[in-house]
């Protein structure tokens, strides 16, 4: 059994070496995902890229000898002492600076959680189990190619549902899709929402005249049939009276909103206002000459 | 509660009931010093807002609230019938609880207290991403930290792309950024949703 496993891990540990390298070396993205990484807090801002170059070129460097042909025991333990160093590193960015972005597979950014210390224990295991492999990963290939594309499938997926950048390729989606079938969101009825009501408050005429008189913010309110009525505090010539606005509750048409400061107590209305009737339609657009007198 | 409707009866009357009025300032007036007749305190700059108060709420008694401030100072803070309270929608005195956070804007009189013009109690302001969406409810991740938001039927609304805000929350995405404005849970991740902006 373990004949067969074990010489094929080398060739997943080199895939996912060399893919993290890409991040590190090529991306263009590499200084950024440095920045946020711990590395900048452990060995300071201007040294945080080269560092971080310097990992992907080992990590680089240890993928292509995974790959390459002979397959000894060396190859498997310095993949290991490569994990462990992993392991202390997301160690030190969990205590030191648990703000910081792992900086791993890709620069989106993700904080270090308990999936990336599993994801190294696996890359950690994996070396491990590569210790006793003998054959290269092409001789397995060629003898049982089936149950070894299976293995490394699954390994493969393994890894990716343990990387926390790659959930928006599939995690998201498939998060969707399920809000998709089973619609937890209310949809909405035709109740218009306080919100839509006060910002209609705010883009009407009355609003820009009155509102510097208003000391509180939204006190109460309630519907009376087609409005809905907005009850704030206000100060009127030094006297806290309430601002009592009427707005439109299903229509759209800021220019009918109304208000009436009343002092409540006596019950005495000290201002009402409402502003002047639309003009139906503006001066140009009616005809100068009247089309009658044109045909006349 | 007949009162409170009398009252509101009494006021609505006022607002709608009376015969259309045609000018733009048919009774009383809107003359600059009705604005400000009070005047303004002059505050030094880079000197803290006297009449600004924050903290968690201690203790309440008739008509105050008792606040410890995130900087330890100690507030008292009058409510009148003219304050205005909101958690999670305008509300009332009586429900506000201790524990709760608060942010309170008003006028600090000689005896130290701050009489309230507006308090808005465990209001939150979140920038965060939806990881994941459930019955009423948005797992939102906000810096790596998971955030559980619950949508109340009936309050919450959605803002789609600045448009005014509608009840139907079905075009909120997984994965996409929200603004959340809501009111916080003490104690808890959990915050009850006012409004949630979002792109459609």
């Amino acid at each position: 059994m373990i004949s067969w496993i074990a010489p094929l891990q080398p060739l997943l540990l080199g895939l996912v070496l060399l893919w993290s390298a890409r991040l590190k070396l090529l991306s263009p993205h590499a200084a950024a995902a440095a920045g946020r990484s711990a590395l900048a807090r452990l060995v300071g801002d201007e040294r945080a890229l080269p560092t971080y170059r310097l990992v992907g070129v080992v990590e680089a460097a240890l993928g292509l000898v995974l790959l390459a042909p002979p397959t000894l025991p060396a190859e498997a333990l310095a993949a290991a002492a490569l994990s462990l160093g992993f392991t202390g590193y997301l160690v030190y960015a969990r205590l030191a600076a648990p703000e910081s972005s792992c900086g791993c597979l890709s620069a989106t950014r993700t904080p270090v959680r308990w999936r990336s210390f599993a994801r190294t224990g696996g890359l950690l295991a994996a070396s491990l189990l590569a210790l006793p492999a003998t054959v290269g990963w092409f001789d397995v290939l060629r003898t049982r190619p089936l149950p070894a594309v299976a293995l490394l499938l699954a390994e493969a997926a393994l890894l990716v549902a343990l990387s926390p950048e790659l959930d928006r390729h599939w995690l998201d989606p498939l998060r969707q899709l399920k809000v998709q079938v089973t619609r937890p969101l209310p949809a909405g009825g035709f109740d218009v929402p306080l919100d839509s009501t006060v910002e209609q408050l705010h883009r009407s005429p009355v609003w820009r005249e009155t509102a510097v008189l208003l000391t509180s913010d939204l006190r109460e309110h309630w519907d009376d049939d087609g409005w809905r009525i907005l009850v704030f505090t206000a100060r009127h010539f030094g006297q806290e009276v309430s601002a009592v606005y009427a707005v439109p509750r299903l229509r759209y048409r800021p220019a009918a909103v109304r208000v009436v400061l009343i002092d409540e107590p006596t019950g005495r209305v000290v201002l009402s206002l409402e502003s002047p009737p639309d003009s139906p339609e503006p001066d140009w657009v009616r005809p100068s000459p009247s089309p009658a007198a044109a045909a006349a | 509660m007949t009162e409170t409707v009398d009252r509101r009866r009494l006021l609505t009357n006022a607002v709608v009931g009376s015969a259309a009025l045609a000018g733009a300032t048919a009774l009383g007036s809107l003359a600059p010093e009705a604005a400000f007749a009070a005047g303004d305190q002059a505050i030094e700059p880079g000197a803290p807002d006297p009449n600004f108060a924050e903290g968690r709420i201690t203790g309440i008694s008739a008509g105050m609230l008792f606040v410890t401030g995130s900087d330890m100072a100690l507030w008292r803070i009058r409510i009148t019938g003219g304050t205005s309270i909101w958690k999670l929608r305008p509300t009332t005195f009586d429900q506000v609880a201790v524990g709760d956070g608060l942010y309170a804007r008003g006028l600090r009189l000689p005896d130290g207290t701050l009489a309230a013009d507006s308090v808005w109690v465990n209001i939150v302001n979140v920038h965060a991403h939806i990881a994941a969406i459930g019955r009423n409810l948005l797992h939102l991740d906000h810096k790596g930290k998971r955030i559980v938001g619950h949508l109340v039927p009936g309050t919450s609304a959605a803002r789609y792309n600045n448009t005014p805000a509608v009840s139907d929350m079905s075009m909120l995405r997984v994965g996409k950024h929200v603004q959340v404005i809501g009111a916080w849970v003490p104690d808890t991740n959990e915050v009850e949703i006012a409004t949630v902006y979002a792109a459609a």
